[in-house]
């Protein structure tokens, strides 16, 4: 007792989660739109996925211009003379902006019925859709003092977790559709089941690792932060959600609706968690 | 170290013709007194609640075998910075002759990646209320005084320090007094396992500072109380 301790902030606050969230909406979507050239089953949901996932662009571009403590100086991160190629956010920004521009070709094409550029341009955004994710996740992954973050499985998590919100977003967009729903059921499932096991992994390798990780392992799994990341995270949005989707229930539409709004909860609770968790006990050293 | 060991190109230390400056504190002559942390406050006017070097300390032991330990803080100006690699702009940079990790304000967008990068909580963010000067809403750090030491003086931390707990001076320069004490005494860095190469040396360091966290192994609740104690006594 009687010690002077200082106590440091956490570098990234709750906003980032909440960009991680809708970024990942986002690439989930632009995905689903993309399967809808080779998925008859899909085609309701290309026009709706597309356009959805250009506003949650927008939105989320925002949320990440407003997030920096200097938002003009946003312009930097684009300027070729300022790049840092060694940081992921450099790469993720000229992502974002790459991602942006053939989502407006691909919303073009979709107006104007071009079905061969509008089958081109959706693999295009597909494929920069699924480096949202995955720099997001290398974004963390990155920072190798930070025990969680610092696992190779993030940006496969991410990806994971964004094909689940995707497929879930998508699932109450196909409302009605049964053969949409069909499709997207097991979409949300395998996707969900793939959260579940990585988020093992993660947590086992945490718990039997050195005095960070076990620190963390216990931040993330006692108090506020365990109801969040075990219960709303784990039970509620990762569990909860698998069981119901295998039930008979889950084949009907009011159960997939119910597990798709789990699975959202779930995966903002998760990224949530796995944003703050891993910074608390940084703030003690 | 040899050259051969260098295992990143933006290593300097052992480079011949390249200067490596490097700061030697020496805990058993730490006092406690703070004036290091008063004197880099006067010398960069640096906002309440955050610091570039600060002096915790520790009270180990039971009664009557007690000891107050005291481990001066600062950022280690590593030879491979993994806040230089976190940046998307290069705000943040090392300086190759003299190793220096600064910081260039005018173009810090205020992610706060650096500040995720760094193991050792060195940075923080300079708050938005300063009304004197436009340096305001931007990553701030240590400078191991870069405008001092290119003047030939040592940093207003050292030139203060009461008891010479702190030594300053270029490692790569074997006639040089820190190359002297980090020869002849056992030293430690503080979380060498991270690689990122710190040049802040420390001799006789206490291991309950000097490891991760152990105070929250046993009282989470005292420090969530001693922190929002802290919050609310020195926030601005």
């Amino acid at each position: 007792m009687g010690d002077y301790v200082v106590f440091h902030d956490v570098s990234w606050h709750a906003s980032y989660a909440v960009y991680f969230f809708v970024i990942g909406i986002c690439a989930g979507l632009s995905f689903f739109s993309f399967l809808s050239w080779h998925k008859p089953s899909l085609r309701p949901v290309r026009e709706k996925s597309a356009y959805l996932s250009f506003v949650l662009l927008a939105v989320a571009g925002l949320l990440l211009i407003s997030d920096l403590s200097q938002p003009l100086r946003f312009l930097h991160v684009l300027n070729p003379a300022y790049l840092n190629f060694t940081s992921p956010l450099a790469w993720g920004s000229l992502n974002i902006v790459t991602f942006g521009l053939a989502s407006v070709a691909y919303l073009f094409m979709l107006r104007k019925g071009d079905e061969k550029w509008g089958r081109t341009l959706a693999w295009v955004t597909a494929l920069l859709a699924l480096g949202l994710p995955i720099y997001t996740g290398y974004d963390l992954t990155a920072h190798q003092s930070r025990p969680v973050w610092n696992t190779p499985v993030i940006p496969v998590l991410f990806v994971a977790l964004a094909v689940a919100s995707g497929s879930a977003v998508a699932s109450l967009l196909a409302m009605g559709n049964e053969a949409a729903r069909n499709m997207l059921r097991l979409y949300l499932l395998w996707s969900t089941a793939a959260v579940a096991v990585i988020l093992v992994s993660i947590l086992g390798t945490t718990n039997y690792g050195g005095s960070a990780e076990e620190l963390t392992f216990i931040v993330l799994t006692t108090k506020t932060m365990g109801a969040i990341f075990i219960g709303l995270g784990i039970v509620a949005g990762t569990a909860a959600p698998i069981a119901m989707l295998l039930a008979p229930f889950g084949r009907r539409q009011a159960g997939l609706m119910f597990a798709a709004l789990l699975v959202l909860v779930g995966s903002a609770a998760l990224r949530y968690a796995l944003l703050m968790g891993p910074q608390y006990v940084q703030t003690l050293y | 170290m040899s050259e051969e060991l260098r295992t990143s190109p933006i290593e300097t230390r052992g480079l011949a013709g390249k200067k490596r400056y490097a700061m030697v504190v020496d805990t058993r002559r730490c006092i406690g007194c703070m004036a290091c942390q008063v004197a880099c406050k006067a010398e960069y006017d640096t906002p309440l609640g955050v610091n570039r070097t600060w002096v915790p300390y520790k009270v180990v032991g039971t009664y009557p075998n007690v000891k107050k330990h005291f481990l001066p803080r600062l950022c280690n100006h590593c030879d491979d910075p993994p806040c230089v690699r976190a940046c998307p702009v290069e705000a943040t940079y090392k300086v190759e002759d003299g190793g220096f990790v600064l910081q260039r304000y005018e173009r810090c967008i205020g992610c706060r990646s650096c500040m995720a990068a760094c193991p050792y909580n060195a940075r923080f963010m300079l708050p938005a209320h300063r009304t004197y000067t436009a340096i305001t809403s931007v990553v701030d750090k240590c400078t191991f005084c870069f405008h001092r030491v290119t003047q030939g003086l040592v940093p207003a931390c050292v030139q203060t320090c009461i008891g010479r707990s702190r030594v300053f001076g270029d490692i790569n320069d074997p006639a040089s007094e820190v190359s002297y004490l980090v020869a002849t005494n056992a030293t430690q860095v503080l979380r060498p396992e991270q690689g990122t190469k710190p040049h802040v040396f420390y001799i006789a360091g206490d291991r309950s500072q000097m490891e991760y966290g152990r105070d929250a192994y046993q009282r989470r609740e005292v420090m969530d109380q001693e922190r929002r104690m802290f919050e609310r006594n020195f926030k601005a």
